[in-house]
């Protein structure tokens, strides 16, 4: 036993006579000034750095003692949490402390069982695997699978290796599964990706809509800055427009019920009573705004899981250009009786929204998040969410903003920023144009026509094509599709398949148990780290304590296999000073377009900055005179970046389309599969929390009183969850926390036990690819 | 010959130990006895002691307190059940004393009693509903010591010794019956804390640069 750490444990025991006796204060202050159990706060090492969890991007301070992270606090100098976390964050310390944390490389032998070997078998194993499958099968062949909770670094160097050094578009994240319909939301109407807005309009906003979003359990922190601010401003409204009662609602100053899937439908009928009623922005909408009309035929278009769609989804929407007058009329199909019917939600209710929206007088914010991004057709319904700001001209000013609220801590910093994504590339760039592969070969000195033109596989796709075959060697860093990923039973890996499948990540999940290769991950502060929140603040962070054994971060691993294959060019840096210059680099290519990082001196030291940096001031609003300081005007807005719509913002025209699978006869509830504030994601990191873990320890199905009457169950039994893919045994939660109407329930998807995803449904938006994970049929038997 | 053995058992479990685990359990009893002989302190009141002013009335321990809570610092667990109620119904800006479960602390936070950035309390404070882990672990947090604050020489005010971290109410943790007998303020009536006692922040004695 190390002297030290006996010398605590003593320490510990002293502290425990103080703790259980109710000593007089003179003995207690023997026992402390006997020199035991005298560390405390003040004596830890505390160092700045964002919550690892969701893509709010709290500020914690992190306590370290011996070489371990020992407490957290929040951090009051943070702006976005001025000091406040959520119990997730709270309990931060232990989630990298489960005792069963890989700390050595692991392969899997002709027994099934994983054996330790050593850095350089399983560096050289990759790379030889990879370069075979190169020679093989062409560039088509290889891929890696990625996340939003990749750091910069780490995504960047996956880019760069796999775009740059191998030729190939197959990147992908698990952010597609997250925020990809909010990309192209943004994309497809201002051509550049991420929000205008910022956390300020929390204290700016006067009405603040939630579309479809739990924001109490999800953005929790967040919400209690919505809450504040109505304290301080009573006239402050919160609308919560959900499918089912949820800990938001409680606090919501309305609560609209809405049938799953309809909201686009609400959205038309909310701007089909602001056009008829003339509460539209109509100079805005000259100056700034023209429209645009998409492909429309349902059978055309699909849901990305039936048919030849199965197998792979394609499918391309075509714009053309529209105007005012066809948008009328359009939406006369969009009355309040009829969308009344299709949505269930009360003709005043749609009413009190259109003239929320077309009240001039007061700041709209709407706020979304996996409720519209979740979903068959969640690209429109961004769309229409952003058409209800610009057409009301609620839009790049203090108060008035659509804000999309991501749920990983860099899926706009790494994701979106950096362009993980098999369509793109860093800064608002894509494969598919020439210039933006120029520009890319250029600034990572790579001969012309390195980049191919045609974009790689999209999640679901990818693992689609792994089972296939067409995918041979897969790489998964940082996240965990074997929970995560939807229809769970048609990805089961057979022995012996050919595949060869690598997967780093700090603890065994359900995808280090398929896995033919399982690599350590140093995680959060065990490494030096940059993410991007949701509001385009950056945010940076220095490495404070050694990982586990042999755990490496995840850039490092990349970038060793690159050497291996003879692609160590592309990672010119020291080995043990590579953090700045490949930032630098990665900076480069955002200066001058508008989505400009702050240089990682100035990262350093702030606590976080929002793009665009420009002489180091950060951007609160995008597009907004005076406040962007690529906008020459003198007030209003100009959407630069649009330069495909003559610098103008695209409204599209959308309509509505019912989901892929509705309740009927044998499978008559719908599911809704989704998260509870005390675990994040697939559960890997925070069931590792004691309190976490047994504040909730397992998944459950949530359900309507009246149907567990009808149905004969009582709280507390079990019940079998059956769809068409698969059938889940859950503990019965008759209205928990969130109370569901009639005819639908709600699992969430933490439980690597019992998997939500064999219930859901692999239907796909279909211009994001993002599946819908929101809406399927099931039943309930009982067991 | 009959050999001195009372628990053959103990005996033989201490031998299968690692010797660093036996010398901790040692050290462990050692402490225990000796905390056994101070004056004001019986093993026996391991889980709960007495409220000073309320015969009948016990409290948590210092070390159920420690328990409920990851490290200091931590937001505690709920340790009831939950009552279907607001919180802040007996959570008050006083406590309440809540027949058959016990006294319920006041509210620590600042202003606004549970409402505004207040009005989640479960954003941080979960229920715990059962005992068990998923994996053990290997965190090891500080020890959670009710200490005082240094003085800067007897009668002077101690500093405050550790962080408020949110906890703006002075009074909710050091006054009334749900204070612990370590840090029971003997002067409430003064309310404004921190007049005289300040939040260290720093153990670094100034330095004047030039």
């Amino acid at each position: 036993m190390h002297r030290r750490r006996f010398l605590r444990s003593i320490g510990g025991a002293g502290c425990a006579v103080v703790a259980f006796s109710a000593c007089d204060r003179e003995k207690a202050d023997e026992l402390a000034d006997s020199g035991v159990a005298n560390v405390d706060h003040a004596d830890l090492a505390w160092a700045k750095a964002p919550c690892r969890y969701c893509g709010t991007g709290c500020g914690v301070e992190v306590g370290v003692h011996d070489g371990k992270v020992v407490a957290v606090r929040g951090d009051e100098k943070n702006p976005v949490n001025k000091g406040l976390l959520c119990v997730k964050g709270y309990h931060l310390p232990s989630m990298l402390y489960g005792k069963d944390r890989l700390t050595h490389p692991m392969r899997r032998g002709a027994d099934g069982k994983l054996t330790k070997i050593s850095w350089d078998e399983a560096l050289d194993l990759i790379a030889s695997k990879y370069r075979e499958t190169l020679e093989q099968h062409g560039p088509e062949a290889v891929g890696i699978y990625g996340s939003g909770q990749w750091t910069v670094f780490d995504g960047y160097a996956a880019l760069k290796w796999i775009k740059g050094g191998m030729r190939s578009n197959n990147i992908d994240p698990n952010a597609r599964l997250c925020m990809a319909s909010a990309v192209m939301g943004f994309v497809t109407q201002f051509q550049s990706d991420e929000p205008m807005g910022c956390y300020d309009d929390f204290e700016s906003g006067d009405d603040f809509v939630l579309w479809g979003n739990n924001m109490a359990e999800m953005h929790p922190v967040l919400f209690s800055r919505l809450l504040e601010t109505r304290r301080r401003r009573p006239h402050v409204r919160i609308i919560d427009i959900g499918t089912r009662r949820t800990p938001t609602s409680d606090h919501a100053t309305t609560y609209v019920e809405i049938r799953p899937g309809t909201d686009l439908a609400l959205a038309n009928g909310i701007l089909h009573l602001l056009v008829k009623e003339g509460k539209i922005a109509k100079s805005f909408i000259e100056e700034n705004v023209v429209f645009k009309r998409g492909i429309e035929d349902l059978d055309q278009i699909g849901y990305g899981c039936y048919d030849d769609q199965a197998e792979r989804y394609t499918f391309k929407d075509k714009g053309r250009d529209s105007s005012l007058e066809e948008l009328t009329e359009f939406l006369e199909a969009y009355a309040p009786a009829s969308v009344s019917k299709t949505t269930a939600v009360p003709e005043s209710q749609i009413r009190m929204l259109a003239s929320l929206y077309g009240d001039r007088n007061r700041g709209t914010v709407s706020l979304w998040c996996m409720g519209v991004n979740q979903h068959t057709r969640g690209t429109w319904m961004n769309n229409l969410i952003n058409d209800l700001h610009l057409l009301t001209g609620k839009i790049s000013r203090p108060g008035n903003n659509p804000f999309s609220l991501t749920g990983q801590p860099s899926a706009c910093g790494t994701v979106r920023e950096v362009g993980t994504l098999s369509n793109r590339l860093p800064a608002d760039m894509v494969v598919m144009k020439p210039e933006h592969r120029a520009k890319t070969e250029k600034l990572w000195g790579l001969e012309p026509g390195t980049i191919p033109a045609k974009p790689g596989y999209h999640a679901v796709d990818m693992f689609r094509a792994l089972s296939r075959g067409d995918l041979k060697c897969l790489w998964i860093q940082t996240t965990n599709p074997w929970s995560s990923l939807p229809n769970l039973s048609r990805f089961e890996r057979k022995p012996g398949d050919g595949r060869f499948v690598v997967v780093s990540d700090i603890y065994p999940t359900p995808t280090t148990e398929v896995a033919d290769l399982v690599l350590p991950a140093a995680a959060w502060v065990e490494r030096e780290g940059v993410f991007g929140n949701t509001e385009r603040r950056t945010q940076q962070w220095n490495k404070m304590v050694d990982p586990p054994g042999e755990a490496r971060e995840d850039a490092w691993q990349i970038m060793q296999v690159a050497k291996r294959m003879g692609m160590g060019d592309l990672f010119p840096w020291p080995e043990d000073a590579w953090h700045e210059p490949m930032y630098d680099e990665y900076r480069s290519f955002t200066l001058g377009t508008g989505k400009d990082l702050a240089s990682y001196h100035e990262l350093k030291k702030a606590r976080g900055l929002r793009w665009p940096v420009v002489d180091g001031k950060e951007t609160r609003y995008r597009y907004a005179a005076g406040h962007d300081p690529f906008v020459k005007k003198e007030k209003g807005v100009h959407f630069y970046k649009a330069k495909g719509y003559g610098e103008k913002a695209a409204v599209w025209i959308r309509p509505y389309h019912p989901p892929a699978e509705v309740p009927d006869d044998d499978y008559p509830l719908w599911l809704c599969t989704g998260r509870v504030l005390e675990h994040w994601h697939t559960g890997s990191m925070t069931r590792r929390v004691r309190e976490l873990h047994q504040a909730v320890p397992e998944a459950y199905v949530e359900m309507n009183a009246q149907d567990a009457v009808a149905l004969g169950m009582q709280d507390g039994q079990r019940a079998r969850v059956v769809s068409r893919r698969g059938s889940v045994e859950l503990l019965v939660r008759v209205e928990g926390r969130g109370r569901c109407p009639r005819g639908t329930v709600f699992v969430p998807f933490f439980d690597e036990k019992r998997l939500a995803n064999i219930l859901t449904l692999d239907a796909m938006d279909n211009i994001s690819k993002e599946p819908d994970y929101k809406k399927c049929a099931v039943r309930l038997e009982r067991v | 010959m009959w050999k001195l053995d009372p628990f053959p058992r103990l005996r033989r479990a201490v031998r299968g130990l690692p010797p660093d685990v036996r010398l901790f359990a040692l050290s462990i009893a050692v402490v225990v006895v000796i905390a056994a002989t101070l004056p004001g302190c019986g093993g026996a009141e391991g889980d709960a002691v007495a409220v000073p002013g309320h015969p009948d009335a016990v409290k948590s321990s210092a070390s159920v307190r420690a328990q409920r809570r990851a490290f200091d610092g931590a937001p505690p667990v709920i340790p009831h059940a939950p009552f279907g109620s607001k919180c802040t119904v007996c959570h008050s800006k006083i406590g309440a004393e809540v027949p058959g479960v016990g006294f319920a602390p006041a509210l620590p936070h600042g202003d606004g009693l549970g409402t505004g950035h207040w009005a989640r309390c479960r954003q941080c404070h979960v229920h715990a509903t059962n005992d068990k882990k998923f994996v053990e672990t290997s965190y090891l947090p500080l020890p959670q010591n009710l200490r005082h604050g240094r003085r800067a020489y007897q009668g002077a005010p101690p500093v405050i010794p550790h962080q408020i971290l949110l906890r703006e109410r002075c009074e909710a943790c050091h006054t009334g019956p749900g204070a612990r007998e370590e840090i029971r303020c003997s002067h409430p009536e003064r309310e404004n804390c921190r007049q005289c006692h300040l939040e260290a922040r720093t153990r670094d004695e100034f330095v004047r640069v030039e």
